[in-house]
């Protein structure tokens, strides 16, 4: 077990509520310049990530989380990540994402009009992020 | 005057109507509560974000951002109009209020050109079935309300306004009062109005990373991101507010109605009955 007072407490908002509250050891976020990791004690920073995998460090095994877009505040005790979307890569049906990649690809290719079009290329992008996350063997 | 059979066929009519009508009661009641928690839900992160980004815009000077740039209202040529309907119907003047208010806008407004953008079956359909033009569309979403469409819409207003293809981006919904009652709000999303300076900044003390200026670009469009969310929120509680309402008064309709069919019922039965002993009286007289 961690030595309890080097845990850093951590809050993940989301607009659909608190996602997770928890105090850690360390977490290593996706940053919009390079991936980063914290511990207490770090200076205060401001930082927005980038769609990627954030690691939770409590025991030994980090625990593994998707996360699309968002900002980490850093505090010397206390980290606050606000995202919009962020999903256990557990919970993420790769056969879903797959298939979701191939409908947003085609309705891409038809051209029918602008608005599925727009709907197209967003859905397309989570779900390439989707399949990534679980392809590139994080577990 | 209906047989007696009818009446007593209209009679079991309107009671199963008063099933269906109470039952979606209850149901818009239950979704009801669902959508206010969900309001509830997006505060500790929308507030947290309204903070942060009032303290970075009052550090950058708002010119700089495309988002914040305000041009007179008068010289606003080109704009989106976003209608917020239901999917549904049945929730007495909800959608038609809507309605009415868009196109009012767009009557005062005829020197301008107006895109519309429909959130919601009933909306588009309208406009659809009048030939305007729609420039986009959202439908059957309400029913599982997922943070991606408001990002959607963000993004098509964001790109058309930053292109200067519209001047100004408005949004038309109706806001939740109470479970009784709807306000129908017309507000402007694009360009953001003035924001309130963060007097404590309490961000003075962070370091940033990447710099406050690509921040606050993103933070804007964050920021506009939960404003839509909330608006759907907003539109989804009012709109089962209304169907309670009007289910309700269905629901007291269809009572008021089976009190007055059965009562009739009786009536006919017993004028009918009094005619037969009548009959059967007088046959038995001419036998005698």
């Amino acid at each position: 077990m961690a030595d309890s007072s080097r845990l850093i407490h951590l809050k993940i908002v989301t607009p659909k509520g608190i996602f997770l509250e928890d105090d850690v050891s360390e977490l290593v976020a996706p940053g919009k310049d390079g991936d980063f990791g914290v511990q207490i004690g770090h200076t205060p920073f401001i930082s927005s990530v980038r769609p990627g995998i954030l690691k939770i460090y409590k025991n030994d095994k980090p625990e593994l989380f998707s996360l699309m877009n968002g900002f980490v505040m850093v505090d010397i005790d206390k980290v606050r990540i606000f995202t919009e979307i962020i999903e256990n890569p557990d919970d993420i049906d790769v056969n879903r994402a797959k298939r979701a990649k191939e409908r947003a690809e085609k309705r891409l290719q038809e051209k029918k009009e602008n608005t599925d079009l727009r709907r197209a290329e967003a859905a397309l992008k989570r779900a390439v992020t989707r399949i990534q996350i679980n392809e590139d063997g994080f577990h | 005057m209906a047989s007696l059979k009818e009446l007593k066929e209209r009679i079991e009519s309107v009671i199963s109507t008063r099933q269906v009508t109470s039952a979606m009661k209850m149901v818009s009641a239950a979704k009801l509560q669902k959508a206010q928690q969900l309001i509830l839900k997006a505060r500790p992160y929308s507030d947290e974000l309204d903070l942060f980004l009032r303290s970075l815009a009052s550090r950058n000077r708002r010119q700089l951002h495309p988002l914040l740039h305000e041009i007179d209202d008068k010289a606003a040529k080109n704009v989106g109009l976003i209608v917020v309907t239901a999917d549904k119907g049945l929730c007495g003047a909800f959608n038609m209020n809507i309605i009415k208010k868009a196109e009012e806008y767009l009557h005062e407004h005829k020197d301008k050109k107006i895109d519309l953008i429909c959130v919601g079956k009933k909306g588009f359909d309208y406009f659809r079935r009048l030939n305007m033009k729609i420039e986009a569309s959202y439908v059957e979403l309400f029913n599982k309300l997922e943070f991606e469409y408001s990002r959607d819409i963000m993004q098509l207003v964001t790109e058309k306004f930053v292109s200067r293809k519209y001047d100004e981006v408005l949004i038309v919904y109706n806001e939740f009062k109470s479970a009784i009652q709807q306000n129908i709000v017309l507000k402007q999303l694009l360009p953001i109005k003035e924001l309130k300076e963060d007097k404590e900044d309490r961000y003075a003390a962070y370091l940033f990373e990447p710099s406050p200026e690509e921040l606050l670009d993103e933070l804007i469009r964050k920021d506009l991101d939960i404003q839509i969310w909330r608006v759907l929120l907003e539109s989804s509680s009012a709109e089962q507010g209304a169907r309670m309402a009007a289910m309700d008064a269905a629901t007291d309709n269809a009572d008021e109605m089976i009190k007055d069919l059965t009562l009739e019922y009786h009536h006919l039965r017993q004028s009918k009955i009094t005619t037969e002993i009548i009959e059967v009286c007088s046959g038995a007289e001419g036998l005698q």
